[in-house]
């Protein structure tokens, strides 16, 4: 039972403690209401916010984007990656444009999108899927390369065809790295969706926190970051969730 | 050269190309006919090009210089005529013990019913029961060598080829794996091509021995090893197997010499 309350309070502390002192803080009166509300009122709002169902609605609408986003960096990613890994036509001409792209902000080419496609759903999720696309390629393709030919002989004396390796080997083989990529893209989804939700306006949290800044609501700033911060915390242990359904054959499944 | 072979070597060599972009020849003429049902291993140190001999042979690489020939027809690609079995076992890992020994069997069209009962026989025969839905890495490096055999067996190869196949696992194991390969090998007679640098194993396991040289690799000597009633226990503590052993050695001692003094 002790143990029980030990273990909760170990993984919530640093939540309790940093949401203390942020009571005590704006309690003291050294920083205004305006620039830093009280934890209670920020609870307060997001509790009302919740009640009249406009924070599901502005979360409803940056999950849909970043994981829309996030599903064609998946689908691109791993064709882009496998396809670098294995032929030397795709290598020879994504080698250069990933280096570029991979170390690059990609948020730097949302005025292209705006401009190509206007301030709408369509341009949030291409940038996102733009900016998560990288990291996916990437590890893919690390993945591919690193599938040991011997397994892929094995696959043939067995009585596999060239053209059946990809399906049969090389993407099985390459799903724990491709996973890998996945998670290192996911937050990059978000981040990119809250961003580009703030420089576009809209309907998600991004657009909300703005709208919130510029009436000088500044609960319903703090209210924003909670939301958005609780949210990709519960998709990305959804994501380690996921990982260890489909690699339960892996080495680090194996204990 | 007699037409009676199953497998030709017919003056095979093979080359690569060295980081520095040099043609370095890795097999230089080798020349050997293997009969049907002959156990041959390939002896020599490391980097006397067997294991490249066993590739071009399973068709994994090209062969550009000489030619192989298996059943008469040249080889030109990789073969379910040819079940092959590496060191490092090569499972699918994401597979289960019994998804492995299924997977040849899939690629051929053989009913569903047909299948399982034979990929039950093979584990079976392998001593895997009871692992059949283990994966791979839950395993000891001999049972999933075990299973590769399986695997390689049930798509019913007239060839088997093995390039190192024990050299991963620990003595013990290794002396286990031994008894059990011949003790498969008595039920279900295979040609076979056995790659080893372990002369003990090449003596007790093969009916001939081709005793490679490196640096370009060919073959040095083929010794037809008699040895009565090698399944018998002790068979490795008799005099024959010794003198065996000893005259091997004495064939690739010094071309491991110089390999390990990296001449």
């Amino acid at each position: 039972m002790i143990g029980r309350l030990g273990r909760a309070l170990e993984a919530t502390g640093t939540v309790l403690v940093l949401l203390v002192v942020w009571h005590f803080v704006a309690a003291s009166g050294a920083f205004s209401d305006f620039l830093l509300p009280s934890p209670e009122a920020v609870a307060a709002r997001i509790i009302d916010d919740a009640l009249s169902g406009d924070v599901f609605a502005s979360l409803a609408r940056t999950v849909v984007t970043a994981l829309t986003g996030f599903a064609a960096a998946g689908l691109v990613g791993a064709a882009l990656g496998i396809g670098m890994a294995r032929v030397r036509l795709v290598r020879w001409f994504f080698d250069p444009l990933v280096s570029i792209g991979y170390p690059m902000p990609k948020i730097a080419f949302l005025p292209v999108f705006l401009l190509w496609i206007g301030p709408n759903f369509a341009s949030q999720v291409t940038i996102v899927a733009f900016s998560a696309v990288f990291p996916v390629a990437v590890a893919t393709r690390a993945g591919a390369e690193g599938v040991e030919r011997t397994l892929l002989w094995s696959a043939r004396s067995l009585g596999t065809s060239a053209g059946q390796l990809l399906w049969q080997i090389v993407l099985p083989a390459v799903v724990p790295q491709m996973l890998t990529g996945l998670q290192v893209a996911l937050p990059v989804a978000l981040i990119t969706t809250i961003v580009a939700e703030m420089l576009t306006g809209g309907d998600g949290i991004g657009g909300a926190m703005l709208g919130a800044m510029r009436f000088a609501d500044s609960p319903g700033v703090f209210a924003g970051i909670i939301v958005i911060a609780a949210t990709g915390f519960v998709l990305i242990r959804t994501m380690e969730v996921i990982r260890r359904r489909m690699l339960r054959w892996h080495a680090e499944a194996a204990s | 050269m007699t037409s009676s072979a199953l497998i030709s070597f017919d003056r095979v060599g093979h080359s690569y190309r060295s980081n520095a972009g040099v043609l370095v020849p890795a097999l230089a003429d080798v020349s050997l006919d293997i009969a049907q049902g002959e156990f041959v291993a390939l002896l020599g140190p490391s980097g006397c090009g067997k294991s490249t001999l066993l590739y071009l042979l399973g068709g994994f690489v090209p062969i550009r210089d000489g030619e192989i020939r298996v059943a008469g027809k040249p080889v030109t690609g990789p073969g379910r005529d040819r079940g092959v079995v590496f060191q490092s076992f090569a499972l699918f890992p994401w597979k289960t013990v019994r998804q492995n020994v299924r997977y040849g069997l899939e690629r051929m069209s053989l009913p569903r019913a047909e299948q399982e009962a034979r990929t039950a026989r093979l584990i079976d025969m392998v001593h895997l029961n009871g692992f059949e839905d283990h994966f791979p890495l839950q395993l000891s490096g001999g049972m999933r060598q075990r299973v590769a055999i399986a695997r390689t067996l049930a798509v019913d190869p007239a060839i088997l080829l093995m390039d190192e196949p024990f050299g991963a696992l620990d003595a013990q194991t290794r002396e286990i794996m031994h008894e059990e390969l011949l003790a498969i090998m008595a039920r279900r007679p295979m040609t076979t091509v056995f790659v080893t640098h372990d002369v003990r194993e090449a003596v007790y396991l093969a009916d001939r021995v081709a005793v490679m040289s490196a640096r370009p690799g060919h073959i040095k000597e083929v010794v037809t090893i008699d040895l009565p009633g090698r399944t018998e226990p002790g068979v490795q503590k008799t005099a024959a197997f010794g003198a065996y052993v000893e005259r091997l050695w004495g064939l690739v001692k010094n071309e491991a010499v110089q390999a390990a003094a990296g001449r």
